[in-house]
């Protein structure tokens, strides 16, 4: 029933919004700056080096959206640059080439005037705009696939900076960022969260359950560190040791529990087995499932929480 | 031209003597003169109209492999189909005043990781879009089990005769020739329907509906329980069978929103759900190890029980100028759980590893999350931009506590202790102030302010001996306060160079009781003498997770970019952090590095080159005070005489090493064909050193180095050398054909002490081995394909 109820309020918000949209066709914002772009594209044509008409293809290049920005929307009316193009440049100037590039408050502040709110709420202040990126550093306006907003070409704009994550994913155990299905905006909002490391939920463990809800609980039994931080454990840009884990079994458990039976106990190369070196010893206990293969966690299993009454120590 | 028909619009009475050659000349002015218009002007369309193409061809893998298939869905030698497509429309392109545009595309459609998007708006009104996903992930090939079923299946047995199995490195000829091969991996298939609307200026509606399903199955350790069966046990205890454990997931998630935007302000109504459905309660399999001539037994491995997550949100802004600026968002979420416990639930003899009865037949969990946070920016005058931020996060796990009476899968310890529904809570607050020194310098100071606290609403009381007192803590660290101070200077030096450096202190101060009793049994949290189980989580006085332990930190970054010249840029940056933990046992320390450097050269017109190498490198030191077990005290064959207090340590050591080069060169062959190179080398390194801080020997003289202990010193490296080579070139058949030729070698050398512990005769003589291996592989890849583009 709370399902059928669900499904009649988003009914209810489609048909809203459908109804919305009809009453919404004689009530257009009146920008109307694109009947003013002859001016600009008289000399920046066809010919141009950079292709700047494809920004017809794009949503800035719908005319019959009274909302859609002309070329003056974002560059300025630019009025000494269309008297004496090659002496004086637009009023902002997005990327780098006759002229110098317009600061970046500057850059974002064009932007900004429609693009406020929603998942920008947070821009100002982020580590993005405080480490003076603009919009215009990772968006191409003007193409037709704008690379960051392209599932499969998005890391490429993002490792232009993030070069530790661009050689995190090459280690062995990473998320399927390399064929495109989980990229960097699938966890981090770009444009500034609340959330840690600009996560796109509240915190980390929420961003993590958006596709892993069968690790989210609550369990009978909890594991602390797991409802606290999954990076706690996990390094989610890859890792030498799978599953994007900071470091393998034993090792990995000792760094928190010296107290159940034998965590308080080194290891060393026995964790190698016989292929390194170890030898049977009197009682034919060698190897230790304790230190060899899965570790903890050919027992200590269900790590991430257990919900049986016999899971106390996460072995069920 | 306008021109040229005016002219001869203005000799008309010309008209009846121009002759058929006459007009054949005037005919070919005209089309020269009009030929570069028109050729400019389906220029400008063709940029103006959207492109539409259609990929197909076909792809040769030589080997297989698990590892390099993983996510590409290439596991197996042999032909794979390639088929993308992207097709789009609408009368929103071009000139005219329309504003609805579709699209649909597909990509990697011959592969496991195939998608469909298929999207359709009318620009300021609304749009709907329909999204389908698949993805498998490959995580083994060379697994190998004796048990019967089925890879994603929710049951395993046992061949006839396979059991009892005391020791899995003497198996008969009929036990290792039960062994087969099994192809573990679990598949994900994504549903989206979407939907935006434009109610009107101010207000707009979005709404996602997603269903994700999951299923096969990752492989999982189950070990086997020991419970009393008359006349004795007929299980042993902790025999490990590595088993395909299924994912048989299903979750749906709801994301609607109502936005309003005004003049000054803007606000977000959002409702988020999730609901996870697991359509297994459990996975039964049999145990391998009846000892003393029992039957194997069938029990229960527990599976995630179904969840839902509601939430509210509500984000908004208001600029109180164009350059003062506050932000917000409160979220109230609602966790519950209340699947029945699906486990082996008899109590007593025969039946199970509950020594009573379970309280609860279910959970009937619920955690509420709440957030609240509110940022104030100002950026009034350019030479000063400050801003003041708070956050607020909570889990509240209202989740009720009881005792549960049960065995480990030792059989042996048997425990009395509540369930511990974890709440904790984080408050953040940060002031910053970016001040402009001058054209050129910047200076960025930051202050952050953290505390986190660790509690429990419920924590049953009772429980036998030794009982939960009331007031009894539910964790260890109950909470901590941090300060960070930072400061970051950049400067342009010039128009080509650009310095920045960054330094960031920490100082994290946590507080403690060790007298918690966290739910684990053990002794070592205990005074000398005491048998209380469970204080300071089991472990010594003295020992506290890296996580929550008090601790300073120092971070540095520096970073330098230079444009060298139009052709030329370089990049170098680094990175340094040190963490010092203030803890007697644990982690006591961490350190990291990276250093990068990136260059790209732009060789000639159509042609790029860039190259970049990463390194880096990080490490911990831990140390850990030895058990003093009584067999230690007098040392044995195979225990060493461990002194009182005696320590060892452990040191774990990264290195990451990896180079890139890329190189692109379009314009050859007459500007028909242009290539794309990539060559990849990633070196991963893994190692751990164990020190004992004492000296001493078993009973018959055996050290910790000694070959029947090893219980010092390094196993070998964990290594994956990875080398990837990309070859692609794209030749323009005409101005709507295309073909592409691709080649990719990759190469992974891997060697992981981890494989060795599950080779037949090589495992621990309580794990059934699974014979898996390093997923080395040398694949080469050759693809074709053709692509026509239409507008």
């Amino acid at each position: 029933m709370n399902r059928l109820r669900l499904l009649l309020l988003m009914l209810g918000f489609g048909l809203a919004g459908i109804q919305g949209g009809v009453l919404a066709a004689d009530d257009k914002p009146q920008f109307g700056a694109a009947n003013r772009d002859k001016d600009c594209t008289r000399c920046h044509d066809a010919n141009d080096a950079k292709p700047v008409l494809a920004i017809y293809q794009t949503k800035h290049g719908v005319r019959g959206d009274a909302r859609t920005p002309g070329c003056q929307t974002c560059h300025g009316d630019s009025a000494s640059h269309i008297k004496d193009a090659p002496k004086n440049k637009p009023d902002v100037v997005f990327s780098k080439g006759t002229f110098e590039v317009s600061d970046d408050k500057t850059r974002s502040g064009q932007c900004l005037t429609c693009h406020t709110g929603k998942s920008r709420n947070n821009w100002d202040g982020s580590q993005h705009q405080n480490n003076q990126l603009a919009c215009n550093d990772c968006h191409k306006a003007h193409a037709p696939a704008d690379k960051v907003m392209v599932k499969k070409t998005q890391t490429e704009v993002c490792f232009t900076c993030h070069k530790e994550q661009r050689a995190q994913l090459k280690k062995v155990s990473t998320h399927p960022t390399e064929v495109g299905k989980v990229v960097c905006s699938d966890c981090h909002n770009t444009h500034g969260s609340p959330g840690p490391a600009m996560v796109k939920k509240n915190t980390i463990v929420e961003t993590c359950y958006t596709c892993h809800a069968e690790k989210r609980g609550p369990f009978l039994f909890e594991h602390q560190p797991v409802t606290e931080n999954c990076a706690n454990c996990h390094s989610p840009h890859g890792s030498n040791i799978a599953p994007m884990l900071i470091t393998r079994s034993p090792f990995i458990c000792q760094s928190c529990h010296d107290g159940p039976h034998t965590t308080d106990s080194p290891v060393g190369r026995n964790a190698g087995g016989f292929q390194s070196g170890l030898t049977q010893n009197a009682t034919g206990s060698n190897p230790s499932s304790h230190a060899t293969g899965r570790g903890c966690l050919g027992c200590h299993s269900v790590i991430h929480g257990s919900n049986s009454p016999s899971g106390g120590y996460f072995q069920r | 031209m306008p021109g040229k028909l005016e002219i001869v619009m203005t000799t008309p009475n010309s008209k009846m003597k121009v002759t058929v050659l006459a007009l054949a000349v005037e005919a070919a002015l005209i089309g020269l003169c009009a030929m570069p218009v028109n050729a400019a002007d389906a220029q400008e369309a063709s940029l103006k109209a959207p492109a539409s193409f259609i990929n197909f061809g076909g792809a040769y893998v030589s080997q297989d492999s698990a590892k390099f298939g993983e996510y590409s869905g290439m596991n197996k030698s042999g032909g794979y189909g390639i088929a993308d497509f992207a097709v789009r429309g609408g009368d929103s392109y071009g000139d005219g005043d329309g504003t609805k545009r579709w699209s649909f595309t597909g990509s990697d459609l011959g592969l496991s990781s195939r998608g469909l998007d298929a999207a359709i708006s009318d620009q300021g009104k609304w749009s709907v879009w329909l999204a389908y996903d698949e993805l498998t992930h490959y995580t083994s090939d060379s697994y190998q089990t004796p048990y019967l079923g089925s890879m994603g299946g929710n049951s395993w047995t046992l061949p006839a005769g396979f059991a009892p199995l005391t020791n899995t490195r003497a198996m008969t000829t009929a036990q290792l020739g039960a062994f087969r091969n099994v192809d573990v991996d679990n598949t994900r298939k994504n549903g989206l329907l979407g939907g935006g609307f434009i109610l009107n200026k101010e207000w707009d509606v979005k709404i996602d509906y997603n269903q994700l399903e999951q299923s096969g199955a990752k492989l999982m350790g189950f070990g086997s329980a020991q419970w009393p069966v008359a006349p004795g046990p007929a299980v042993a205890g902790q025999n490990i069978s590595i088993l395909p454990m299924a994912q048989n997931y299903k979750t749906t998630t709801v994301n609607a929103s109502l936005n309003w935007k005004g003049e000054s302000g803007n606000a977000t109504f959002g409702y988020y759900g999730s609901y996870f459905r697991d359509n297994n309660n459990g996975v039964t399999f049999q145990t391998f190890n009846g000892s003393g001539g029992g039957a194997p037994s069938t029990q229960t491995m527990g599976t995630p029980p179904s969840n839902d997550f509601h939430q509210l949100n509500v984000t908004g802004g208001y600029s109180f100028s164009g350059k003062t600026k506050l932000a917000g968002g409160l979220s109230y979420g609602r966790n519950t759980q209340n699947m029945t416990y699906g486990y082996d639930s008899g109590v007593g003899v025969d039946l199970g590893p509950m020594v009573t009865a379970s309280p609860t037949s279910s959970l009937n969990g619920s955690v509420i999350t709440t957030h609240a946070d509110l940022k104030l920016t100002d950026q009034t005058t350019k030479q000063l931009t400050l801003s003041a931020g708070v956050k607020y996060d909570k889990r509240d796990n209202q989740t009720a506590s009881n005792i549960y009476n049960s065995r480990s899968i030792d059989g042996g310890n048997i425990y009395n202790y509540p369930n511990t529904p974890n709440s904790n809570s984080k408050l953040q607050a940060e002031i910053a102030g970016d001040y402009r020194l001058d054209s050129k310098q910047k200076i960025r100071l930051a202050y952050n302010y953290q505390e986190v606290k660790r509690w429990c609403n419920n924590f049953a009381t009772g429980g036998g001996t030794p009982a939960y007192a009331a007031g009894t803590n539910c964790v260890v660290a109950t909470g901590n306060k941090e300060n960070s101070l930072g400061a970051t200077y950049r400067l342009k030096a010039s128009s080509d160079v650009n310095f920045e450096a960054a330094y960031v202190y920490s100082d994290r101060k946590s507080s403690f009781d060790e007298n918690a009793r966290t739910a684990m049994i053990g002794t070592d949290g205990n005074p000398p003498g005491g048998t209380v189980t469970g204080l300071n989580a089991s472990n010594y006085r003295g020992f506290h997770s890296f996580f929550e332990a008090s601790r300073t930190q120092n971070l540095l970054k520096a970073k330098v970019g230079w444009q060298a010249n139009e052709k030329w840029s370089v990049d170098l940056g680094g990175r340094y952090g040190k963490d010092n933990f203030d803890t007697l046992y644990g982690v006591q320390n961490a350190q990291t590095w990276s250093l990068n450097l990136d260059t790209t050269y732009a060789f000639r017109e159509n042609g790029t080159m860039s190259a970049y190498v990463t390194q880096l490198n990080s490490g911990r030191n831990s140390t850990d005070q030895q058990r003093t077990s009584a067999s230690a005290a007098a040392p044995s064959t195979t225990a060493v005489a461990v002194p009182a207090g005696a320590t060892w340590s452990n040191a774990l050591k990264d290195e990451d090493t990896t180079i890139g080069f890329n190189l692109k060169q379009a314009g050859l062959m007459g500007g028909k064909l242009e290539l794309v190179g990539d060559a990849t080398y990633s070196l991963g390194k893994t190692g751990y050193n164990t020190t004992l801080n004492y000296s001493t020997t078993t009973s018959n003289g055996l050290t910790c180095s000694s070959s029947a202990l090893l219980t010092c010193g390094a196993p070998p490296d964990i290594v994956n050398r990875m080398i990837q080579f990309k070859l692609t070139g794209t030749y323009d058949v005409d101005k709507t054909s295309k073909v592409r030729v691709g080649y990719i070698y990759q190469y992974l050398n891997a060697a992981d002490y981890y494989y060795n512990g599950l080779q037949v005769g090589n495992t621990p003589a309580a794990v059934l081995p699974t014979n898996q291996i390093n997923p080395s592989y040398a694949v080469n890849v050759v693809a074709v394909s053709y692509i026509y583009s239409f507008k």
